[in-house]
């Protein structure tokens, strides 16, 4: 009896501390794409000093599985993740159908976390929404752009500079402009040395040939729409859109045969073995293309920024990507007041430096810090691309008008249309889906031969040089 | 002699209770997602936008979808590749089940090795492939180029695409229909061979006159799965070409999936998902009358 009643009371107090350490935990679960990044945060979190709080990673592939996990969890308005790392065009649909925490709320009640903490520009392009309402549901949690990586053995190659100068007549020097560029590309594809002078995505999955061809489209003086009026016709066929993604699609020339359907692996790989002499990647991937482990010209990898392009105007434009993402907070999460302040944690210094060693952080103090810009061989060119970042449609129509301009560049790489047929026919299909959504198109008509003159215009009269 | 009334109320109350079980899971796992479908196709509704409402929208979203040519391109591209697939996985099926059916030294382990194919995710083979197949650093293109063969350009371009897409499908469901096809084959009575030896019929007239056609019945079945399959296919394109180049390897699965999960127009997908059903059931309906027309023969 005596024994039954040990075992009893045994059993009912590892009961309660059973259910009191259940009780206690929290679980902070967030949706990201797997990578290095996903794993910095992991890593970060193991030193959050509340134990009682699990930061809990959902990670999948890098893709439209990632858009449709988070996505399909607030169609039903699930709580199976408390906060996600979202591309920046999904701000809109996320906060537009109402399924997103609007940050200023916690701005206003939080004593470290401020929108002043963010550079300006990278909190609108990461959580604002709509455009210029000063209302955020993101923060810049992994900032990112596209750039320009180029083998130096090749560039700094007294025979390769003599040669390229007997042929071109200027020096053979890291391009400003895609017109260089393409001379430079030219001048190293080399088939039979198995050596090509330059690599680019053009896949179809996801966002692959649309990030690519709209740095090309923007910095001809290419737009994809008038915000203003809605129009789509007349802007992303305009001709200097088409210059744009022309000079993308004829880039195809001087890489691998078959790189029109690329992802970022393939430009990685293709590069790492030493099959390119440049390439346009994401700083994202500059952490494993500068790790000897990983890339067989690690040691000889330069990184450089994007070249710009002079428009048949006749003025200079740099534009690219945004790439990176924003985090935001599922509104149906119930740990919301747990999620803030480990949030106020996380956006310490102290952890984003720790972040930035391994990626981009959006956090003002240690983008503007001298020890970070130092660190390694394209921290202080990312800091410099951030000024040349522009991003697509902020409309929650966003994955529709994604989804056509990526099938439409895809038929004008393939060349089964041409550059000209291929965006006149995205241009018609945008403005069918925005009819649809409910928008009304103001066609005014008359659009300039070069829509960046009309809207947010960048041109200069000079280039700018930044590479050298 | 007639059963007492009794008797006979009570047998069929007893079938009413067995039965009600399954035919309410039934009613929940078919009917209702069935209903809710068609109700939903009728209507203009975003799951993302649950705040905007549903609006009725009659035969709208039909008439959107069957206008559009986007649409018969998929479903022309879902045609050939269904059609490409199943012929390649029935003519090769049927030889290698038929090879099999024999008796050999390490048959065993050539069937189960054979079988592996069958046992991937299709989007872990679709990687697979894509990789293999990479025009400048893939292991197809190095073995062409081996035999003096061109590098061809597999993904990029719509038509190698459809011809590479149907090989990794017949590459993994091949097996599948070799699976069947041997049970089929090892079914058949000995004697019957017996009796056409005998008579002095040739291999082939034995293959085309006495094998193919008593192992029909198994063989339709796995043509309608097959073909049931194939034209659902969903997962292969995602990791394999990502529906490009253009829209030229999306499937009409693919436009449902990423109509209702990317775009979340809930009520234009479900309608081409009740195209799709209809155009899957009205096939199926055909080859299982063909099936039982068989089976009464």
């Amino acid at each position: 009896m005596k024994y039954r009643s040990t075992l009893m009371a045994s059993a009912a107090v590892a009961g309660m501390l059973c259910g009191t350490a259940a009780r206690a935990e929290t679980t902070l679960t967030f949706v990201w794409h797997a990578g290095t990044c996903a794993d910095a945060i992991m890593d970060i979190a193991k030193d959050y000093p509340d134990k009682s709080v699990k930061i809990v990673p959902a990670l999948v592939p890098y893709g439209p599985e990632w858009h449709n996990k988070i996505a399909s969890e607030f169609a039903i308005q699930g709580d199976a993740f408390d906060f996600a790392m979202w591309d920046s065009q999904s701000t809109a649909e996320f906060a537009g159908g109402g399924h997103a925490v609007k940050i200023n709320d916690i701005f206003d009640q939080s004593s470290y976390l401020k929108a002043d903490i963010f550079p300006a520009s990278s909190l609108s392009q990461y959580g604002e929404y709509p455009d210029g309402s000063g209302q955020f549901y993101g923060l810049p949690v992994n900032q990112d752009a596209y750039g320009l990586m180029y083998r130096k053995d090749l560039f700094e190659n007294p025979e390769e500079q003599a040669a390229f100068k007997a042929k071109y007549n200027r020096d053979l020097k890291v391009p400003e402009t895609y017109q260089e560029a393409k001379e430079v590309a030219e001048f190293f594809t080399r088939p039979d040395q198995g050596l090509y002078g330059w690599g680019q995505m053009g896949g179809r999955d996801y966002d692959f040939a649309t990030t690519a061809s709209n740095s090309f489209l923007w910095s001809f003086g290419g737009e994809l729409y008038n915000p203003a009026t809605m129009e789509v016709e007349g802007y992303l066929n305009s001709p200097a859109s088409i210059d744009g993604v022309q000079a993308y699609v004829d880039m195809f020339k001087y890489g691998p045969p078959g790189s029109g359907n690329w992802g970022f692996d393939e430009v990685n790989a293709s590069f790492q073995q030493g099959q390119l002499a440049m390439a346009m990647q994401w700083f994202y991937f500059n952490g494993s293309n500068a790790d000897p482990k990983v890339s067989t010209v690690a040691g000889q990898t330069g990184f450089g920024i994007l070249p710009g392009a002079v428009g048949r105007d006749g003025l200079f434009r740099r534009q690219f990507s945004v790439g990176g993402q924003g985090m935001g907070i599922n509104k149906y999460s119930k740990k919301l007041p747990e999620l803030v302040k480990f949030m106020e944690w996380y956006f310490q210094p102290e952890q984003q430096t720790r972040y930035a060693a391994v990626c981009q952080t959006g956090l003002k103090a240690v983008l503007e810090s001298p020890e970070w810009q130092g660190l390694n061989s394209y921290n202080a060119q990312f800091s410099t691309a951030l000024q040349y970042l522009n991003d697509y449609w902020h409309l929650p129509e966003y994955p529709v008008l994604l989804d056509i301009l990526q099938e439409e560049v895809s038929n004008a790489i393939s060349g089964s249309k041409t550059v000209e047929q291929a965006l006149t026919d995205a241009s018609a299909r945008h403005e069918r889906t925005l009819e649809r959504a409910g928008y009304k198109i103001d066609r005014k008509g008359g659009a300039p031969e070069v829509p960046d003159t009309v809207i947010s215009p960048v041109g200069q009269a000079e280039v700018t040089p930044v590479n050298q | 002699m007639e059963q007492p009334l009794q008797k006979r109320s009570t047998g069929r109350l007893m079938i009413i209770g067995f039965l009600s079980p399954t035919i309410l899971l039934l009613l929940f796992m078919v009917a209702y997602p069935i209903i809710s479908l068609v109700y939903y196709s009728f209507h203009n509704f975003s799951a993302m936008r649950p705040a905007d409402g549903m609006t009725w929208a009659g035969l709208g979203n039909y008439e959107y979808l069957l206008t559009d040519r986007g649409i018969w391109q998929r479903f022309v591209f879902t045609g050939k590749f269904v059609f490409l697939c199943v012929t390649m996985q029935m003519i090769l099926g049927i030889f290698v089940g038929y090879q099999l059916q024999k008796t050999f030294k390490g048959r065993d382990f050539l069937f189960t090795a054979l079988m592996l194919p069958m046992m991937l995710s299709p989007v872990v083979a679709g990687f697979l492939w894509r990789y293999m197949l990479n025009a400048e650093w893939g292991v197809v293109n190095y073995l062409l180029t081996g035999i003096g063969l061109p590098k061809v350009e597999w993904l990029s371009q719509a038509t190698p695409a459809l011809w590479a897409a149907a090989v990794v499908d017949t590459w993994m469901w091949t097996p599948f229909i070799a699976l069947l096809a041997t049970a089929a084959f090892r079914g058949i009575p000995e004697t019957i061979y017996e009796a056409a030896e005998v008579d002095g019929a040739s291999p082939a007239y034995v293959f085309f006159r006495v094998t193919l056609p008593m192992s029909a019945p198994v063989l339709f079945i796995a043509l309608i799965l097959r073909l049931i399959d194939c034209f659902k296919q969903y997962d292969l394109f995602v990791a394999f070409t990502g529906g490009g180049p253009g829209s030229s390897t999306e499937t009409v699965s693919f436009a449902v999936a990423k109509t209702a999960f990317s775009y979340f127009y809930t009520g234009e997908a479900s309608a081409l998902a009740v195209i799709l059903l209809c155009i899957i059931m009205g096939l199926a309906m055909i080859l299982v009358r063909h099936l039982s027309k068989m089976g009464e023969r």
